[in-house]
């Protein structure tokens, strides 16, 4: 599962971050949907306001 | 498509001026694209009168530039429909109409002319740079960016004056970043691997970010103009699709640092976020397809007993993209998952595969709709209430897209015998490469391919001559 | 009447407002890892060399050294391999007359438009081979076109070729003549030598290994 960095550098955040399964897409994918979910709690309370 | 008769908004002419401009740099971009083809068959052609460096430059550059004078034409006929305003400085857009073209000409003929110089930065500014598909001199990339410039203002300030659509919106923030990603390719480095990492910048995040958004963009106006579909929906769906484009595209440009001397985490985050890229085009897809059904079903519903209904007030239009819902799918997602995998790409990178994808995918995400756009200009230039196919409309659509078909599939063929036997088997090097080239697969795939591309040019030729007809007839008829 | 549940799923504002957040963050992803990967391939410095410090892009200076591709077990590829130094044209070349050689090397190689026929890395046209590892062809290694040019070293018979290629054919497909002078295509050949020092995480793979059962027969004529 977790390998270690073989690359030139090693010492950087996303050399660390690509040793474990999927790690780095997952952080990266994390990151941009996340605020999606405070976005649609934010607007699911806008819309039923407008509704009420 | 020489008339503006019925068209009221100068923006709509000038729109028209780049389409003219953009029809003619196609013709040249499939002829030269044959002299490029008939080289791969018979090597002494044109030898070091007109090499296929020359041949294949001019090939791509006219590509690149009849579809940015064809996207730009196309925002220019939109703005006052979008708008609801007549665009704010239309001499200045029409200078800098002419400016360009003056310089894209200056440009071909010293591609085609000049050709090379010696190596030295002089050549550079003036002749050319040698960097694929942006080849540009930089005196040239100075004149492109202020032209852009001048038309970026004349987009942002009519949008600002005028209606604020939802379209006009991504249109407006699109353009921006369309054009500031320009800048990333108009600097000189010794080390090739900085410089192709910034050339991929300008290239990957035109392609296959801010033009695909683009694309979502024009269907989204074109699926209102021809089916009068509803705004709220289509406008809905075409968040949706900036949401996914630029979330897969952004970073997908990582499959394009497999191999260039960058890091090896780039696998991982190209693999993984270029493996999402097909996922909006197949929501573009359904989108157009969802639209059409729907608007044809309301109108049938609605129809008179023994009327018929017709809810596409322009077939033609309406075919090219459709043509170019499937075929962005086709050619850019399909084509582009085959090998955009590292564990694939390390023996596809640099072979026939990427041509095949090349010539399928700017054909069915960009050459489609942006053809279509020109048949909605030439309705409008006409003043056609409800254009419908002739019989060019449709040679040229089936020639066309059955030369594009036939060459994508033949050079895919000269991709797999190149991928497994020049790389897998025999590793690569010189010798590994020509024997690959000379096997029979090699060669009958690039006959084929030289076959389909006359099928295509044909089509061409009925597609201009459909062109420049259509809307004499048709205002005649009506 | 109940609490209204709304829908968000069909609000225009919250997909705008997702698509503004995906993209924007995805962008400051972007330069973020743009600033990682620039420091790893900015190129590697003279004394990075002499120390044998490895960079993904080692100093023009690498022209000095002997290099090789040879499969590491470690990374699972072949990687550039930097030896002992060997003379370039005959000489040893400082940190400045190696760098100018370079920019003028690849000042040449898009001003001859190299790259809408070969590909650099990968990238560029199919019509010709790729040129990423040229330098370590065995074509030039053998002493196959030392011989067909008439050179003693490999680095003359590649500029040698560069300058009249269609007077040493090895294919019906010939190069060009680009008028390529003697210094452009010194330079030219550092410009090659350079690259093919360039870790490329392993492209092109099996470099050649087969090219030995081509011997004394090929179809590349």
């Amino acid at each position: 599962m977790w390998e270690s960095c073989t690359d030139i550098a090693c010492g950087n955040i996303f050399a660390l971050l690509n040793e474990g399964p999927l790690t780095l897409t997952i952080f990266l994918h994390t990151v941009i949907v996340l605020p999606m979910f405070f976005i649609y709690f934010q607007e699911k309370k806008r819309v039923n306001e407008e509704a009420r | 498509m020489l008339t503006n008769a019925h068209l009221k908004y100068e923006s709509q002419k000038l729109g028209m001026n780049y389409f003219r401009v953009a029809i003619v740099l196609f013709g040249a971009q499939l002829l030269l694209g044959l002299v490029a083809a008939i080289q791969f068959m018979y090597p002494g052609f044109l030898f070091e009168v007109l090499d296929f460096s020359v041949a294949r430059m001019v090939h791509i550059n006219a590509l690149v530039v009849w579809m940015l004078y064809a996207m730009i034409g196309s925002v220019y006929y939109m703005i006052p429909d979008e708008t609801g305003e007549e665009v704010v400085g239309a001499g200045l857009g029409k200078l800098a109409f002419w400016v360009l073209t003056a310089a894209v000409t200056v440009v071909v003929l010293v591609y085609i002319f000049i050709q090379i110089g010696s190596g030295t930065e002089a050549t550079i500014w003036l002749i050319n740079e040698g960097r694929e598909y942006i080849e540009a001199p930089r005196w040239a990339d100075i004149g492109i960016v202020v032209v852009v410039l001048i038309f970026y203002w004349n987009v942002f300030a009519t949008f600002m004056k005028g209606k604020r659509t939802g379209i006009m919106t991504v249109m407006v923030a699109d353009l921006f970043a369309l054009a500031g990603l320009y800048l990333a390719g108009m600097f000189f480095t010794d080390n090739i691997s900085m410089d192709q990492y910034w050339w991929w910048w300008v290239i990957h995040l035109w392609v296959e970010a801010t033009w695909e958004v683009f694309v979502g963009a024009l269907a989204a106006y074109g699926l209102i103009k021809i089916l009068g579909a509803k705004r709220e929906i289509v406008e809905m769906w075409l968040w949706i699709e900036v949401l996914m484009l630029f979330g897969s595209g952004i970073l997908g440009l990582g499959h394009h640092y497999f191999w260039i001397g960058t890091p090896e985490y780039w696998w991982e985050i190209g693999a993984l976020f270029s493996a999402l890229e097909p996922v909006p085009l197949v929501a573009m897809f359904v989108h157009v397809l969802y639209d059409w059904g729907k608007e044809q079903g309301h109108m049938e519903a609605n129809a008179a007993e023994g009327e018929k209904a017709h809810a596409v007030n322009n077939t033609p239009a309406m075919a090219w993209i459709a043509t170019n819902a499937f075929g962005n799918f086709l050619g850019a997602g399909i084509w582009g998952f085959f090998h955009t995998l590292p564990q694939v790409n390390i023996y596809t990178h640099g072979t026939q595969f990427t041509a095949a994808h090349g010539h399928l995918a700017f054909f069915g995400a960009y050459a489609t709709i942006l053809i279509g756009m020109m048949y909605l200009g030439v309705q409008g230039a006409s003043g056609i209430k409800k254009m419908t196919m002739t019989f060019k409309t449709k040679m040229a659509l089936f020639l066309i897209i059955f030369g594009l078909l036939g060459m994508t599939v033949a050079l895919t063929i000269a991709g797999y015998e190149q991928v497994l036997v020049e790389r897998a088997d025999l590793g690569g090097g010189w010798d590994a490469y020509f024997t690959a080239q000379n096997l029979p697969w090699m060669v009958q795939a690039m006959g084929w391919r030289l076959a389909m591309g006359v099928v295509t040019f044909l089509g061409f030729v009925y597609l201009l001559w459909d062109l420049l007809t259509i809307g004499k007839a048709q205002a005649k008829e009506a | 009447m109940s609490k209204k549940n709304a829908s968000v799923w069909t609000s225009i504002r919250f997909w705008r407002r997702s698509a503004a957040w995906v993209t924007g963050t995805a962008t400051v992803l972007l330069i973020w890892l743009t600033f990682n990967t620039m420091g790893q391939i900015s190129m590697g410095s003279d004394a990075d060399l002499a120390n044998g410090v490895k960079k993904r892009i080692p100093a023009p200076t690498v022209i000095n050294y002997h290099i090789d591709y040879v499969m590491d077990q470690k990374r699972g590829h072949e990687v550039p391999v930097i030896g002992q130094k060997e003379p370039f044209f005959g000489k040893q070349w400082s940190a400045e007359e190696a760098a100018a050689l370079l920019h003028h090397g690849k000042l040449t190689s898009q001003a001859k438009n190299c790259m809408n026929c070969h590909t650099l890395l990968g990238n560029g046209a199919y019509y010709a081979p790729d040129l990423t590892k040229a330098w370590l062809d065995p074509r030039w290694e053998d002493g196959t076109m030392a011989a067909i040019t008439g050179k003693n070293s490999k680095e003359e018979a590649m500029a040698e070729f560069l300058m009249h290629p269609s007077q040493y054919p090895t294919h019906a497909r010939m190069m060009p003549n680009l008028n390529i002078t003697q210094d452009e295509a010194v330079a030219l050949v550092a410009f090659l030598k350079h690259m093919s020092s360039i870790d490329t995480n392993g492209f092109p793979r099996n470099f050649s290994q087969n090219a030995k059962r081509l011997e004394g027969g090929t179809n590349a004529h």
